[in-house]
Protein backbone atom coordinates (compact mmCIF):
# COMPACT_ATOMS: atom_id res chain seq x y z
CA UNK A 1 0.00 0.00 0.00
CA UNK A 2 1.85 3.43 -0.97
CA UNK A 3 0.18 6.81 0.39
CA UNK A 4 1.04 9.68 -0.70
CA UNK A 5 3.86 8.23 -2.23
CA UNK A 6 5.65 6.54 1.03
CA UNK A 7 5.03 3.25 1.32
CA UNK A 8 3.07 1.85 4.46
CA UNK A 9 2.97 -1.74 5.03
CA UNK A 10 -0.12 -3.42 5.79
CA UNK A 11 0.94 -5.85 8.59
CA UNK A 12 -1.74 -9.06 9.94
CA UNK A 13 -1.00 -9.50 13.46
CA UNK A 14 -2.26 -12.72 15.50
CA UNK A 15 -2.58 -11.80 18.89
CA UNK A 16 -2.87 -14.15 21.64
CA UNK A 17 -6.59 -13.64 23.21
CA UNK A 18 -5.61 -13.42 26.99
CA UNK A 19 -2.15 -11.43 26.69
CA UNK A 20 -1.48 -9.69 23.31
CA UNK A 21 -4.93 -8.59 22.90
CA UNK A 22 -5.22 -7.24 25.87
CA UNK A 23 -2.19 -5.43 25.73
CA UNK A 24 -3.04 -3.94 22.76
CA UNK A 25 -6.03 -3.14 24.25
CA UNK A 26 -4.47 -1.03 27.21
CA UNK A 27 -2.27 0.31 24.63
CA UNK A 28 -5.24 1.89 22.84
CA UNK A 29 -6.94 2.78 26.36
CA UNK A 30 -4.09 4.60 27.77
CA UNK A 31 -3.86 6.61 24.25
CA UNK A 32 -0.59 5.11 23.37
CA UNK A 33 0.61 5.76 19.70
CA UNK A 34 1.48 3.96 17.58
CA UNK A 35 1.34 3.19 13.53
CA UNK A 36 -1.66 2.10 11.96
CA UNK A 37 -0.14 -0.36 10.18
CA UNK A 38 -1.29 -3.63 11.70
CA UNK A 39 -4.55 -5.98 11.40
CA UNK A 40 -5.77 -7.38 14.26
CA UNK A 41 -6.92 -10.90 14.19
CA UNK A 42 -7.73 -12.25 18.05
CA UNK A 43 -7.48 -15.51 18.24
CA UNK A 44 -7.37 -18.03 21.52
CA UNK A 45 -3.88 -18.70 21.62
CA UNK A 46 -0.71 -18.43 19.95
CA UNK A 47 -0.87 -22.38 19.91
CA UNK A 48 -3.58 -21.95 17.88
CA UNK A 49 -1.41 -19.82 14.82
CA UNK A 50 -1.32 -22.85 12.54
CA UNK A 51 2.11 -21.75 10.20
CA UNK A 52 -0.11 -21.73 7.38
CA UNK A 53 -2.08 -18.78 8.59
CA UNK A 54 0.82 -17.10 8.65
CA UNK A 55 2.34 -17.96 4.96
CA UNK A 56 -1.51 -17.42 3.93
CA UNK A 57 -1.27 -13.72 5.18
CA UNK A 58 1.95 -12.96 2.82
CA UNK A 59 0.01 -14.90 0.37
CA UNK A 60 -3.43 -12.28 0.22
CA UNK A 61 -0.92 -9.22 0.13
CA UNK A 62 0.20 -8.99 3.71
CA UNK A 63 3.88 -7.15 3.94
CA UNK A 64 4.62 -8.63 6.97
CA UNK A 65 2.94 -10.30 9.69
CA UNK A 66 2.91 -10.13 13.86
CA UNK A 67 2.46 -13.16 16.12
CA UNK A 68 2.53 -12.25 19.48
CA UNK A 69 1.12 -14.23 22.65
CA UNK A 70 1.55 -14.42 26.22
CA UNK A 71 5.47 -14.78 27.69
CA UNK A 72 6.50 -18.10 28.64
CA UNK A 73 4.98 -19.71 31.29
CA UNK A 74 2.25 -17.35 31.07
CA UNK A 75 0.37 -18.93 28.84
CA UNK A 76 -3.34 -19.25 29.75
CA UNK A 77 -3.50 -22.82 28.54
CA UNK A 78 -0.18 -23.46 30.06
CA UNK A 79 1.70 -24.81 27.37
CA UNK A 80 0.27 -23.32 24.14
CA UNK A 81 3.04 -20.96 23.85
CA UNK A 82 5.77 -23.23 24.14
CA UNK A 83 5.08 -25.42 21.76
CA UNK A 84 3.73 -22.75 19.48
CA UNK A 85 7.34 -21.64 20.19
CA UNK A 86 9.01 -24.42 18.57
CA UNK A 87 6.55 -24.26 15.59
CA UNK A 88 7.65 -20.52 15.11
CA UNK A 89 11.26 -21.73 15.37
CA UNK A 90 11.41 -23.98 12.39
CA UNK A 91 9.24 -21.63 10.25
CA UNK A 92 11.03 -18.61 11.11
CA UNK A 93 14.21 -20.60 10.21
CA UNK A 94 12.59 -22.38 6.65
CA UNK A 95 11.41 -18.71 5.52
CA UNK A 96 15.12 -17.37 5.81
CA UNK A 97 15.67 -20.73 4.27
CA UNK A 98 13.46 -19.97 1.20
CA UNK A 99 15.05 -16.74 0.44
CA UNK A 100 12.11 -14.77 2.23
CA UNK A 101 13.12 -12.23 4.27
CA UNK A 102 13.52 -12.39 7.97
CA UNK A 103 12.03 -8.89 9.21
CA UNK A 104 8.51 -10.24 7.24
CA UNK A 105 7.60 -12.36 10.05
CA UNK A 106 7.97 -10.95 14.02
CA UNK A 107 7.19 -12.63 16.59
CA UNK A 108 6.70 -11.45 19.70
CA UNK A 109 5.30 -12.04 23.64
CA UNK A 110 3.49 -9.36 25.27
CA UNK A 111 1.76 -9.13 28.27
CA UNK A 112 -1.98 -7.37 29.20
CA UNK A 113 0.11 -5.03 31.33
CA UNK A 114 2.37 -3.93 28.41
CA UNK A 115 0.39 -1.72 26.70
CA UNK A 116 3.52 0.32 25.76
CA UNK A 117 5.63 -2.68 24.96
CA UNK A 118 2.59 -3.32 22.33
CA UNK A 119 3.18 -0.01 21.21
CA UNK A 120 6.74 -0.24 20.75
CA UNK A 121 6.62 -3.73 19.06
CA UNK A 122 4.37 -2.75 16.85
CA UNK A 123 6.60 0.51 15.82
CA UNK A 124 9.32 -1.72 15.55
CA UNK A 125 7.76 -4.52 13.51
CA UNK A 126 6.42 -1.51 10.88
CA UNK A 127 9.99 0.29 10.55
CA UNK A 128 11.64 -3.38 10.14
CA UNK A 129 8.83 -3.74 7.50
CA UNK A 130 8.47 -0.41 5.96
CA UNK A 131 12.34 -0.88 4.98
CA UNK A 132 12.00 -3.94 3.27
CA UNK A 133 9.31 -2.41 0.90
CA UNK A 134 6.00 -4.30 -0.45
CA UNK A 135 5.97 -7.89 -0.06
CA UNK A 136 6.58 -9.35 -3.31
CA UNK A 137 7.67 -12.82 -2.94
CA UNK A 138 5.09 -15.39 -1.84
CA UNK A 139 2.57 -12.62 -3.08
CA UNK A 140 -0.57 -14.61 -5.66
CA UNK A 141 -0.81 -12.05 -8.44
CA UNK A 142 -4.11 -12.16 -8.86
CA UNK A 143 -5.07 -10.90 -4.99
CA UNK A 144 -2.64 -7.91 -5.60
CA UNK B 1 20.81 -69.44 2.93
CA UNK B 2 20.79 -66.63 0.92
CA UNK B 3 18.78 -63.55 2.81
CA UNK B 4 16.14 -63.89 0.32
CA UNK B 5 15.71 -67.61 0.88
CA UNK B 6 15.61 -66.76 4.45
CA UNK B 7 12.78 -63.75 3.85
CA UNK B 8 10.36 -66.59 1.57
CA UNK B 9 11.02 -69.28 4.33
CA UNK B 10 10.05 -66.84 7.21
CA UNK B 11 7.29 -65.13 5.19
CA UNK B 12 5.71 -68.55 4.99
CA UNK B 13 5.92 -69.56 8.47
CA UNK B 14 4.83 -66.53 9.32
CA UNK B 15 1.64 -66.25 7.32
CA UNK B 16 1.02 -70.56 8.42
CA UNK B 17 1.74 -70.58 11.98
CA UNK B 18 2.03 -67.47 13.25
CA UNK B 19 -0.97 -65.46 12.65
CA UNK B 20 0.74 -62.66 10.39
CA UNK B 21 -2.19 -61.86 7.56
CA UNK B 22 0.05 -60.33 5.55
CA UNK B 23 3.65 -59.72 4.69
CA UNK B 24 4.54 -56.45 3.22
CA UNK B 25 7.77 -56.41 1.23
CA UNK B 26 8.93 -56.25 -2.42
CA UNK B 27 8.55 -57.99 -5.39
CA UNK B 28 10.21 -57.81 -9.19
CA UNK B 29 8.84 -54.30 -11.23
CA UNK B 30 7.83 -55.20 -14.32
CA UNK B 31 10.75 -52.96 -15.61
CA UNK B 32 13.93 -54.59 -15.45
CA UNK B 33 16.00 -52.80 -12.63
CA UNK B 34 12.45 -51.94 -10.55
CA UNK B 35 10.99 -53.61 -7.60
CA UNK B 36 7.42 -52.51 -6.36
CA UNK B 37 5.76 -53.14 -2.97
CA UNK B 38 4.00 -56.86 -2.18
CA UNK B 39 1.40 -57.50 -0.20
CA UNK B 40 1.53 -61.13 0.24
CA UNK B 41 -1.55 -62.80 2.11
CA UNK B 42 -0.75 -66.53 0.71
CA UNK B 43 2.02 -68.43 2.32
CA UNK B 44 2.42 -70.03 -1.57
CA UNK B 45 2.99 -66.44 -2.92
CA UNK B 46 5.63 -65.70 -0.13
CA UNK B 47 8.30 -67.07 -3.52
CA UNK B 48 7.54 -63.69 -5.20
CA UNK B 49 9.29 -61.66 -2.58
CA UNK B 50 13.00 -60.13 -3.23
CA UNK B 51 15.00 -57.38 -1.69
CA UNK B 52 18.53 -55.60 -2.83
CA UNK B 53 19.39 -52.47 -4.04
CA UNK B 54 16.05 -51.81 -6.21
CA UNK B 55 13.63 -51.83 -3.23
CA UNK B 56 13.49 -48.47 -2.55
CA UNK B 57 9.75 -47.62 -1.63
CA UNK B 58 9.47 -46.90 2.24
CA UNK B 59 6.70 -49.63 3.07
CA UNK B 60 5.96 -48.15 6.46
CA UNK B 61 3.71 -45.90 4.20
CA UNK B 62 1.35 -49.10 3.69
CA UNK B 63 1.21 -49.70 7.65
CA UNK B 64 -1.80 -47.21 8.46
CA UNK B 65 -3.82 -48.40 5.54
CA UNK B 66 -3.26 -51.76 5.93
CA UNK B 67 -3.40 -52.53 9.92
CA UNK B 68 -6.76 -52.73 10.36
CA UNK B 69 -6.77 -56.16 9.05
CA UNK B 70 -4.88 -57.82 11.82
CA UNK B 71 -1.10 -58.73 12.77
CA UNK B 72 1.07 -56.90 9.60
CA UNK B 73 4.69 -58.36 9.00
CA UNK B 74 7.06 -55.75 7.13
CA UNK B 75 10.28 -55.80 5.19
CA UNK B 76 11.96 -52.97 6.71
CA UNK B 77 16.15 -51.20 5.86
CA UNK B 78 16.75 -48.99 8.24
CA UNK B 79 14.99 -46.14 6.87
CA UNK B 80 11.46 -48.03 6.54
CA UNK B 81 12.06 -48.79 10.27
CA UNK B 82 12.67 -45.48 11.67
CA UNK B 83 9.00 -44.84 9.64
CA UNK B 84 7.54 -47.33 11.81
CA UNK B 85 9.16 -45.91 14.59
CA UNK B 86 7.80 -42.41 13.81
CA UNK B 87 4.21 -44.27 13.11
CA UNK B 88 4.46 -45.57 16.74
CA UNK B 89 5.22 -42.87 17.88
CA UNK B 90 2.37 -40.79 16.79
CA UNK B 91 -0.04 -44.11 17.51
CA UNK B 92 -0.82 -44.47 14.25
CA UNK B 93 -0.02 -48.90 14.42
CA UNK B 94 0.16 -51.02 17.55
CA UNK B 95 3.39 -52.53 17.91
CA UNK B 96 1.74 -55.85 19.04
CA UNK B 97 -0.05 -55.73 15.68
CA UNK B 98 3.68 -55.84 14.10
CA UNK B 99 5.98 -57.98 12.96
CA UNK B 100 9.49 -56.22 11.87
CA UNK B 101 11.32 -58.32 9.55
CA UNK B 102 14.92 -56.29 9.81
CA UNK B 103 17.10 -56.32 6.39
CA UNK B 104 20.69 -53.79 6.15
CA UNK B 105 20.28 -51.91 3.16
CA UNK B 106 23.79 -51.28 1.10
CA UNK B 107 21.70 -47.82 -0.55
CA UNK B 108 19.08 -47.92 -2.88
CA UNK B 109 19.77 -47.62 -6.67
CA UNK B 110 18.17 -45.46 -9.09
CA UNK B 111 19.13 -46.41 -12.82
CA UNK B 112 22.35 -47.95 -11.68
CA UNK B 113 23.16 -44.87 -9.02
CA UNK B 114 23.06 -44.20 -5.51
CA UNK B 115 20.16 -42.56 -4.64
CA UNK B 116 20.40 -39.00 -3.03
CA UNK B 117 18.95 -39.70 -0.04
CA UNK B 118 21.04 -42.76 0.23
CA UNK B 119 24.31 -40.58 0.23
CA UNK B 120 23.64 -39.07 3.96
CA UNK B 121 22.13 -42.39 5.35
CA UNK B 122 23.37 -43.07 8.63
CA UNK B 123 21.16 -45.95 9.74
CA UNK B 124 21.48 -48.64 6.96
CA UNK B 125 20.39 -51.04 9.35
CA UNK B 126 17.17 -51.00 10.98
CA UNK B 127 16.87 -48.93 14.37
CA UNK B 128 14.00 -51.59 15.75
CA UNK B 129 13.26 -55.00 14.67
CA UNK B 130 11.96 -58.41 15.78
CA UNK B 131 13.99 -60.19 14.07
CA UNK B 132 17.26 -60.05 11.66
CA UNK B 133 16.58 -61.53 7.62
CA UNK B 134 20.41 -61.50 6.97
CA UNK B 135 23.22 -60.12 8.59
CA UNK B 136 23.72 -56.72 9.36
CA UNK B 137 25.78 -54.72 6.58
CA UNK B 138 28.70 -52.03 7.69
CA UNK B 139 28.63 -48.16 8.72
CA UNK B 140 28.99 -45.69 6.03
CA UNK B 141 30.61 -42.89 5.78
CA UNK B 142 27.97 -40.56 4.77
CA UNK B 143 28.39 -37.68 2.15
CA UNK B 144 29.09 -34.08 2.77
CA UNK B 145 25.71 -32.19 3.15
CA UNK B 146 24.61 -31.50 -0.11
CA UNK B 147 22.10 -28.91 1.39
CA UNK B 148 25.90 -26.80 2.14
CA UNK B 149 26.47 -25.60 -1.38
CA UNK B 150 22.70 -24.36 -1.29
CA UNK B 151 22.58 -22.37 1.88
CA UNK B 152 26.18 -20.40 0.69
CA UNK B 153 23.57 -18.46 -1.73
CA UNK B 154 22.04 -14.98 -0.78
CA UNK B 155 18.45 -14.93 -0.01
CA UNK B 156 17.39 -14.08 -2.94
CA UNK B 157 19.29 -16.61 -5.11
CA UNK B 158 17.61 -19.65 -2.81
CA UNK B 159 14.25 -17.84 -3.67
CA UNK B 160 15.11 -17.82 -7.14
CA UNK B 161 16.74 -21.45 -6.82
CA UNK B 162 13.19 -23.02 -4.86
CA UNK B 163 10.77 -21.33 -6.91
CA UNK B 164 12.63 -22.54 -10.37
CA UNK B 165 12.27 -26.02 -8.41
CA UNK B 166 8.76 -26.11 -7.14
CA UNK B 167 7.32 -23.99 -10.69
CA UNK B 168 7.56 -27.44 -11.96
CA UNK B 169 5.44 -29.08 -9.41
CA UNK B 170 2.01 -30.79 -11.05
CA UNK B 171 -0.11 -30.87 -7.75
CA UNK B 172 0.26 -34.75 -8.63
CA UNK B 173 0.90 -35.32 -4.69
CA UNK B 174 2.69 -38.47 -5.82
CA UNK B 175 5.24 -36.62 -2.46
CA UNK B 176 1.93 -37.20 -0.29
CA UNK B 177 1.02 -40.90 -1.31
CA UNK B 178 4.82 -42.43 -0.84
CA UNK B 179 5.39 -40.25 2.42
CA UNK B 180 5.01 -42.66 5.48
CA UNK B 181 4.16 -39.53 7.45
CA UNK B 182 0.96 -38.38 5.39
CA UNK B 183 -1.78 -40.34 7.04
CA UNK B 184 -4.23 -37.77 7.68
CA UNK B 185 -7.97 -38.85 6.82
CA UNK B 186 -7.62 -35.09 4.89
CA UNK B 187 -4.79 -33.92 3.73
CA UNK B 188 -4.64 -29.90 3.93
CA UNK B 189 -4.57 -29.69 0.15
CA UNK B 190 -7.40 -31.25 -0.39
CA UNK B 191 -9.76 -29.53 2.38
CA UNK B 192 -12.06 -27.48 0.40
CA UNK B 193 -13.81 -25.96 2.94
CA UNK B 194 -11.75 -24.01 3.98
CA UNK B 195 -9.82 -24.53 1.26
CA UNK B 196 -6.62 -23.82 2.57
CA UNK B 197 -3.91 -24.49 -0.67
CA UNK B 198 -4.98 -22.56 -3.70
CA UNK B 199 -4.96 -25.44 -6.47
CA UNK B 200 -3.61 -24.08 -8.72
CA UNK B 201 0.02 -25.11 -10.12
CA UNK B 202 1.27 -20.86 -10.07
CA UNK B 203 4.69 -20.33 -8.30
CA UNK B 204 3.23 -18.70 -5.43
CA UNK B 205 0.41 -21.60 -4.55
CA UNK B 206 3.40 -24.09 -5.50
CA UNK B 207 5.30 -22.85 -2.60
CA UNK B 208 2.73 -22.68 -0.17
CA UNK B 209 2.47 -26.12 -0.83
CA UNK B 210 6.00 -27.25 -0.26
CA UNK B 211 6.65 -25.25 2.63
CA UNK B 212 3.96 -26.45 4.30
CA UNK B 213 4.67 -29.89 3.50
CA UNK B 214 8.37 -29.16 5.03
CA UNK B 215 6.14 -27.53 8.11
CA UNK B 216 4.56 -31.00 8.78
CA UNK B 217 7.98 -33.17 8.17
CA UNK B 218 9.77 -30.78 10.86
CA UNK B 219 10.93 -33.47 13.99
CA UNK B 220 9.17 -36.39 11.79
CA UNK B 221 10.62 -36.85 8.34
CA UNK B 222 13.16 -39.56 8.77
CA UNK B 223 15.06 -38.20 5.53
CA UNK B 224 14.34 -42.00 3.35
CA UNK B 225 13.93 -39.82 0.20
CA UNK B 226 10.65 -41.21 -1.01
CA UNK B 227 8.95 -38.20 -1.94
CA UNK B 228 12.19 -37.17 -4.00
CA UNK B 229 12.35 -40.70 -5.72
CA UNK B 230 8.59 -40.17 -6.06
CA UNK B 231 8.36 -37.12 -7.99
CA UNK B 232 7.46 -37.54 -11.59
CA UNK B 233 9.25 -34.07 -12.17
CA UNK B 234 12.21 -34.71 -10.43
CA UNK B 235 11.78 -31.85 -7.77
CA UNK B 236 14.27 -32.47 -4.80
CA UNK B 237 11.66 -32.18 -2.37
CA UNK B 238 14.22 -33.51 0.30
CA UNK B 239 15.80 -30.08 0.34
CA UNK B 240 13.14 -29.02 2.35
CA UNK B 241 13.13 -31.82 4.39
CA UNK B 242 16.85 -31.74 5.24
CA UNK B 243 16.56 -28.28 6.26
CA UNK B 244 13.87 -29.07 8.89
CA UNK B 245 15.30 -32.14 10.02
CA UNK B 246 18.42 -30.23 10.53
CA UNK B 247 16.98 -27.14 12.18
CA UNK B 248 14.64 -29.57 14.75
CA UNK B 249 18.28 -31.05 15.64
CA UNK B 250 20.47 -28.19 16.31
CA UNK B 251 17.35 -26.25 17.90
CA UNK B 252 15.56 -29.18 19.95
CA UNK B 253 18.75 -31.76 19.36
CA UNK B 254 15.80 -34.20 18.36
CA UNK B 255 15.99 -36.77 15.70
CA UNK B 256 13.52 -38.36 13.99
CA UNK B 257 12.47 -42.26 14.04
CA UNK B 258 14.99 -42.98 17.01
CA UNK B 259 13.40 -43.42 19.47
CA UNK B 260 9.38 -44.83 20.33
CA UNK B 261 9.00 -43.62 23.79
CA UNK B 262 9.72 -39.64 22.95
CA UNK B 263 7.04 -37.13 21.99
CA UNK B 264 7.78 -35.59 17.85
CA UNK B 265 9.95 -32.62 18.76
CA UNK B 266 6.66 -30.41 17.50
CA UNK B 267 4.67 -32.06 19.95
CA UNK B 268 6.90 -31.13 22.90
CA UNK B 269 8.59 -28.62 24.31
CA UNK B 270 11.22 -27.69 26.96
CA UNK B 271 10.62 -24.18 28.81
CA UNK B 272 14.47 -23.36 27.99
CA UNK B 273 14.08 -23.55 24.00
CA UNK B 274 16.48 -20.73 23.01
CA UNK B 275 14.32 -18.06 21.79
CA UNK B 276 16.31 -15.56 20.24
CA UNK B 277 13.71 -14.37 17.08
CA UNK B 278 10.85 -13.40 19.00
CA UNK B 279 11.24 -9.96 20.63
Amino acid sequence: MTAGGEFSPKIVAFLCNWCSYAGADLAGISRIQYPPSIRVIRVPCSGRVDPFYILKALQSGADGVLISGCHPGDCHYLTGNYVARRRFAVLNDLLGFAGIDPGRVSFSWVSAAEGERFAEVVREVTEKVRLLGPNRKLLKEEVA
Amino acid sequence: MSREDQLRRRAKELLTKEGVVMVIGYRAGKRPGTATPAFVTRPEDADVLVFDDRCGTNLAAYLPRVKHRGKIAIVAKGCDSRSVVALLKEKQVDRGGLVILGVGCDGVKEQGRLSDSCTTCIHPNPVICDEMIGEKVAERTPAPDPLDDFERLSPDERWQALMTDVSRCIRCYACRQVCPNCYCPTCFVDASSPQWVGKTTAGSDNMMFHLMRAMHMAGRCVECGSCSRGCPMGIDLMKFNRRVAKVVKERFGAVAGLNPEELPALAAFDPSDKQEFIR
